[in-house]
């Protein structure tokens, strides 16, 4: 009896499931689709219209694509070096200077006898190996001002206001060369409209005005007084000689390179005394070599000096005067120097703002 | 005949010495599929297709082939002196240096037989290897002088220094050798003709340089007209005595415009 009951239950199992997938089957998986959906699918396809292009000219093709561009870091370093005393300069490595005999050689074409510009400025251009601490990434275009031993007349007009409390700083501040200087009553101005922000390049503060400044931060925006950019700082008349006389410059990438950087710099006149061209040099060169990334090989890759209407341009040693590759300890020690020279003013600022 | 080819061919045989290399028929190849392991002391597995599919590791044929040293038989412009052992591209010293006879392969004989005698040593003929080539450019090029228009000026060594090194010649104040006459400006009549001064590279070879002053002014609007491609037309002797020395003028390359 069991048994009956058991078969008799296995077949009714055995004939639901054969029911079942029965209905798997009869579903509509080879049927068509309907014809609203076809006309749905056919409505979702766009069209690709192939344009024709017609011939443009080479001049006007984009130069972005397949352009081969040879590599803007030269190196030479295949060639020879001359044995003789003279010497076809395209078969051998350039010649390194020194700034000495590479100033002299533009004074010889600058001389009054052949091109007459013995006051002709001279130009530094830094090529820079902008690649960062990996090899996708990239230091960006960076702009800065390079304070220099010697001043000279750069021709550009730079305009400086300064803001601080002590009247001391004032005088101060005024006798080094700054355009306005002023305390609350200048701030005053500025928030009333009389005083426009926009015609002064620079903006220096001392830290004991920093909490009625913050009312112009808005204003300032960039501009605004910060220690990073040396703008907020104890020692006015010092930053003040540095941003009227310092050499600004900018790094740029390359359009189609980027890690090949510029910087074109004017480091003074040509009858300035040779050595303190080579001092403008030498800051402008420890001051471009403070952007160094954290990596291992060159940063600044190759140094010339120009000076028109000449075109020469001669190739000088720039690690004399600065170090070569990334030293981490000497890195690890300067980033300590600066830690600990940084809590001073912002205990100041603190204090001030208490105040 | 004989006698000749037999010491041909013993010399031959000597520089077969230095080509020990494998003929470059070779392919190394790398199978792209391994076949399996097979059991201890049991027949290897039989090899499918699929085991003779190969890759390609490197093709011998198109390697880089090492430079080949060779010892040189006389001087040779711009490869080195006569006895020098000079280690160039293969295809190089096979086409330029042995198959016109400038050089043997190094042997130890080869080196004692063209070693320089000290006769020859004494009588140098030639400083460098590249010497010849700087005279022959040298003397190819048509130099612009620059002068100034306004200012007066004495014709000096280093204002010859400085317009070849714009040129992209260098080299030292001395070794530059002025006409005897004085050279003095600014002086339109001067305007572009010819006078030559001599080179002198290490001391030894000597390089005719042809010059031609030109007169420029600061003032972009006192410049003269620029004639183009002045270097390549004929132009008059400024110096009487230079007449000889001056070469008729062939067409020359640019130097500086």
């Amino acid at each position: 009896m069991l048994t009956l009951i058991s078969t008799m239950r296995a077949l009714a199992v055995r004939q639901q499931s054969g029911e079942a997938l029965r209905c798997l089957h009869l579903t509509a998986v080879t049927e068509a689709a309907r014809k609203g959906t076809r006309e749905k699918a056919r409505k979702k396809k766009v069209k690709v219209e192939v344009k024709k292009v017609g011939f443009i000219p080479h001049n006007q093709r984009d130069k972005k694509i397949n352009v081969k561009r040879a590599d803007k870091h030269v190196d030479d370093s295949w060639k020879q070096v001359p044995k003789d005393d003279v010497y076809v300069g395209r078969y051998y490595r350039w010649p390194v200077y020194t700034v000495a005999e590479a100033i002299q050689c533009h004074r010889e074409t600058h001389h009054p006898t052949m091109y007459n510009v013995p006051n002709a400025s001279l130009n530094v251009e830094i090529e820079l190996n902008m690649q960062g601490e990996k090899a996708t990434r990239f230091v960006d275009n960076f702009q800065r001002m390079a304070m220099i031993p010697h001043k000279f007349d750069h021709g550009e007009e730079r305009k400086i206001i300064v803001f601080t409390k002590g009247n001391e700083e004032i005088v101060e501040a005024r006798e080094a060369g700054a355009t306005l200087v002023g305390g609350v009553e200048l701030i005053k101005d500025i928030t009333a409209g009389e005083l426009l922000l926009s015609d002064y390049q620079f903006i220096i503060a001392h830290p004991n005005i920093l909490p009625e400044l913050v009312a112009l931060r808005g204003l300032m925006k960039r501009k605004f007084p910060n220690p990073k950019s040396e703008t907020l700082g104890v020692n006015l008349a010092e930053m003040v000689v540095k941003f009227s006389n310092g050499i600004s410059y900018s790094a740029t990438k390359d359009e189609y390179q980027q890690n090949f950087g510029l910087i074109k710099a004017n480091v003074g006149t040509l009858d300035m005394d040779a050595q303190h061209l080579e001092e403008n040099i030498r800051f402008l060169l420890q001051d471009v070599n403070s952007m160094r990334p954290k990596r291992d090989g060159r940063f600044i890759t190759r140094v010339l000096l120009k000076s028109a209407p000449s075109s020469e341009q001669l190739k000088i040693d720039p690690f004399v005067y600065i170090p070569e590759f990334y030293d981490k300890t000497a890195a690890k020690v300067s980033r300590e120097a600066k830690k600990e020279a940084e809590p001073e003013p912002q205990s100041k600022e603190a204090a001030a703002a208490s105040n | 005949m004989l006698k000749n080819l037999c010491t041909t061919q013993l010399y031959l045989l000597k520089g077969a010495n230095n080509l020990k290399q494998q003929v470059r028929t070779t392919f190394v190849l790398k199978r792209k599929y391994e076949p399996l392991l097979h059991k201890t002391n049991e027949k290897p597995r039989r090899l499918r297709a699929k085991h003779f599919i190969y890759e390609l590791v490197e093709d011998t044929q198109v390697k880089k082939r090492p430079n080949m040293e060779v010892v040189l038989k006389t001087f040779v412009e711009g490869v080195g002196d006569k006895g020098d052992v000079v280690s160039m591209k293969p295809y190089f010293v096979y086409n330029k240096l042995l198959l016109p006879g400038l050089a043997t392969y190094k042997t130890p004989e080869n080196i004692v037989k063209y070693s320089k005698t000290e006769a020859e040593k004494s009588a140098v003929q030639h400083s460098s290897a590249y010497a010849q080539r700087t005279v022959n450019m040298l003397e190819s090029i048509v130099l612009a002088v620059i002068m100034n228009k306004d200012e007066p000026w004495v014709l000096e060594p280093w204002h010859i220094k400085a317009s070849l090194r714009k040129a992209g010649f260098h080299c030292k104040e001395e070794c530059i050798k002025l006409p005897t006459e004085r050279i003095e400006g600014p002086d339109l009549r001067k305007e572009n003709k010819e006078f030559s001064c001599i080179i002198t590279i290490n001391k030894l070879e000597q390089a005719t340089l042809k010059c031609r002053i030109h007169h420029w002014s600061t003032d972009p609007s006192e410049r003269l007209p620029y004639v183009f491609e002045h270097w390549k037309l004929p132009a008059e002797p400024l110096l009487e005595s230079s007449q000889i020395e001056a070469p008729t003028s062939n067409v020359q390359k640019p130097t500086v415009k």
